[in-house]
């Protein structure tokens, strides 16, 4: 701080940040935010200048979701404002600790319909946890610590604090001894856990089913040693992948429209689920009512909301996974069971061999999660790649497999992989996208090359939007409406022009050498690879059917 | 479509009523009527709140609750259930 100055809203808002442990921020400036960036101008906090507050958004998202801390990021009044959004809904989807910042035209002019001005704490009430608008000087800094607070309690999820230029400029005469906390903490019902642990002990073919609330909660060792000692076979989401050591014989992998074989079938049998941070999203069940139709549930969670919402729980456990998924850890007698889904397992394993001598996909995935260094993050567009990559890669922590899991949000890899390198430097950190994907942020290259962030970008080219594309084809009759890409930019040049060092590959004796150039280069790297654009993604349960029930080609 | 009548205490913050607004209509719940007294410079209000839908009412009773604001949320419905189920935050 510069002491001659008296501390204004703005300077108070990076002190606070600092309180918090904030060390760097993404944003974009504008008029109604002036004052904040006059202060960050003598701030210690970095400021990391995106191309667009779509991708300050994702960035913050990002790195909040690689390093377990709260991502920040702030935006001007009206537009700016708006462009958040999406980062928002997508934080909130995930349940993301985020605090963004917006400016807003001063409180005189509020309501005028000022130049930039909207209604961004309105828009919010849908697309945040909680929102603030701060109408005085004097409630700023206690608004700031409740947003933190607000971030990390209970379910994680985005904070948005709407700051008024007057706010930001009005000098700061009376501080915090200690800020008020939470006071309406939901309270959770007692744990039903000799309800639980007596289903647990009748169960014969018994289920974990492991979801994003297992890394959010720092349950992964709890949630291991509980797979371990029980023995049970499990299966992940999406967002939990990683949660689950691969090597774990019993683990069986993904689940849900695009799971493996194996999973979907032994949950589809199975008497009893064991369901740790998850909410049978309509992704993961296929036809809800005929969703693991003979299980048992026993439902662990953090959000009371969740329980019961879209299938009954035999018993319900709120509250802290890491301190209550031990008391129900125990050894069950499931020999058969266990045999019978590494038999499916191993009937049912992935499958490489291609015809042809155009690059697969999914082999691509495969050499690279193998080639990759440990604790390479990973994160992801949405389509095809994404899917390929759930499946093909194999990540030992949930915070090494970063993708738009509830909302589903095209754009979200590439500044979310800026995120996660700023937030993890000594990582390798590789953005997997799509051709249609990378074109929603891709001003976000730009920002790779100012600040010369040294993430990977994996290119799959099909030159279609081909998540679209396979779905028009297997229930549309074929009717290929808007989702051809044969038009696509150059993406090697473009990624040149940034300068970032980049290769075209389209044969598969190119991939082996690719991949580890890749890997090896020190600074960012653009690895483009064309791929047919008519290769599906398998299995596939149709919409509004059973999880047995998927197809597995055409 | 089942009739509820919920009784919500909360802290008396501005734009609570626009929350429960919101979070009532996107849970699936029409609104048929509500009593508020707000911005009293009371530290509490108590909302009433008169919906309707064919969906549990645990599910807009869990939902509620978890607004920050929030102190407690409880279904007072003769018709329906004799006797009212507290929940709180
Ligand atoms: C912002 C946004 N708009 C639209 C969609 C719908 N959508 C889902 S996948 C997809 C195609 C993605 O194309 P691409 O990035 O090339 O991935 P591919 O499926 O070809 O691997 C589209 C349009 C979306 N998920 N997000
Ligand atoms: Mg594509």
């Amino acid at each position: 701080m510069n002491s001659s100055k008296p501390l204004t809203g703005g300077g108070l808002l990076f002190e606070v940040l600092e309180q918090h442990g904030v060390e760097h921020v993404f944003g974009y400036p504008g008029g109604a935010i002036m004052p904040i960036y006059d202060a960050l101008y003598d701030s210690n906090v970095k400021h990391f200048l995106c191309r667009h507050e779509q991708g300050a958004a994702f960035s913050a998202v990002g790195y909040a979701r690689a390093a377990g801390k709260v991502g920040v990021c702030m935006a001007t009044s009206g537009p700016g404002a708006t462009n958040l959004i999406t980062g928002l809904a997508d934080a909130l989807a995930d349940s993301i600790p985020v605090v963004a910042i917006t400016g807003q035209v001063a409180t005189s002019a509020m309501g005028s319909d000022a130049f930039q001005e909207i209604d961004i704490f309105g828009l919010s009430l849908a697309c945040t946890k909680h929102s603030f608008q701060v109408s005085d000087i004097n409630d700023l800094e206690n608004v700031l610590h409740q947003a933190f607070e607000i971030a990390l309690e209970g379910r994680q999820g985005p904070v948005l604090v709407d700051i008024p230029k007057d706010i930001q400029q009005a000098e700061v005469t009376s501080r915090l001894e200690e800020f008020s906390h939470l006071t309406n903490k939901v309270q959770l019902p007692l744990a039903d856990i000799s309800n639980a642990i007596d289903i647990l002990t009748h169960a014969k073919q018994p289920i974990l089913y492991v979801g994003g609330g297992v890394g959010m909660a720092n349950a992964i060792d709890e949630v291991r040693s509980f797979a371990e000692q029980t023995g049970m076979p499990s299966v992940s989401t999406l967002k939990g992948l990683g949660a689950i050591n691969a090597d774990n014989e019993n683990y069986m992998g993904m689940l849900g429209m695009h799971g493996t074989k194996a999973s979907n079938l032994a949950v589809q049998e199975c008497d009893l689920l064991v369901v740790v941070g998850a909410r049978f999203d309509d992704r993961v069940t296929g036809k809800l009512n005929e969703f693991a139709p003979n299980a048992k549930v026993i439902h662990f969670d953090i959000d009371t909301a969740e329980i019961n919402k879209r299938r009954f729980a035999d018993a319900a456990i709120l509250g802290d996974l890491k301190a209550n998924l031990p008391l129900l850890s125990m050894s069950l007698n499931i020999s058969e069971w266990q045999a019978k889904v590494k038999q499916m397992k191993a009937d049912f394993g992935w499958r490489y061999d291609h015809p042809g001598s155009k690059i697969f996909a999914p082999a691509v995935l495969k050499e690279m999660s193998d080639l990759m260094p440990k604790n390479t993050c990973i994160t992801t567009d949405v389509g095809q790649h994404q899917m390929w990559s759930a499946q093909h890669i194999s990540v030992d922590d949930p915070c090494n497999f970063l993708t738009s899991g509830g909302m589903g949000t095209m754009g979200f890899g590439l500044p979310a992989a800026i995120g996660a390198q700023i937030s993890r430097p000594h990582d390798t950190v590789i953005a997997v996208s799509g051709d249609g994907s990378i074109m929603m942020n891709v001003q976000e290259l730009a920002t790779i090359k100012r600040y010369q962030i040294p993430v990977k970008i994996l290119l799959i080219d099909n030159a279609k939007l081909g998540m679209v594309r396979q779905w028009q084809d297997l229930f549309f009759d074929g009717r290929l409406s808007e989702t051809d890409l044969a038009d696509n930019p150059d993406f090697s040049q473009l990624a040149r022009s940034f300068e970032i060092k980049a290769q075209t590959i389209t044969e598969k004796s190119q991939v082996s050498e690719a991949l580890k150039e890749m890997i090896d280069h020190q600074g960012p790297y653009l690895l483009h690879v064309k791929i047919d654009a008519k290769d599906n993604v398998w299995p596939l349960v149709p919409p509004n059917t059973a999880n047995d029930k998927m197809m597995e080609s055409v | 479509m089942n009739d509820y009548k919920l009784i919500i205490m909360t802290d008396d913050k501005q734009v609570v009523l626009e929350r429960i607004l919101q979070v009532t209509r996107y849970r699936g719940f029409l609104i048929n009527g509500m009593n508020a007294q707000v911005n009293t410079g009371n530290q509490i209000a108590t909302i009433e709140l008169f919906v309707s839908s064919e969906r549990p009412i645990e599910l807009l009773i869990d939902q509620i609750n978890k607004l920050i604001d929030i102190k407690g949320v409880k279904v007072d419905n003769k018709a329906e259930n004799n006797g009212a189920q507290q929940h709180s935050a």
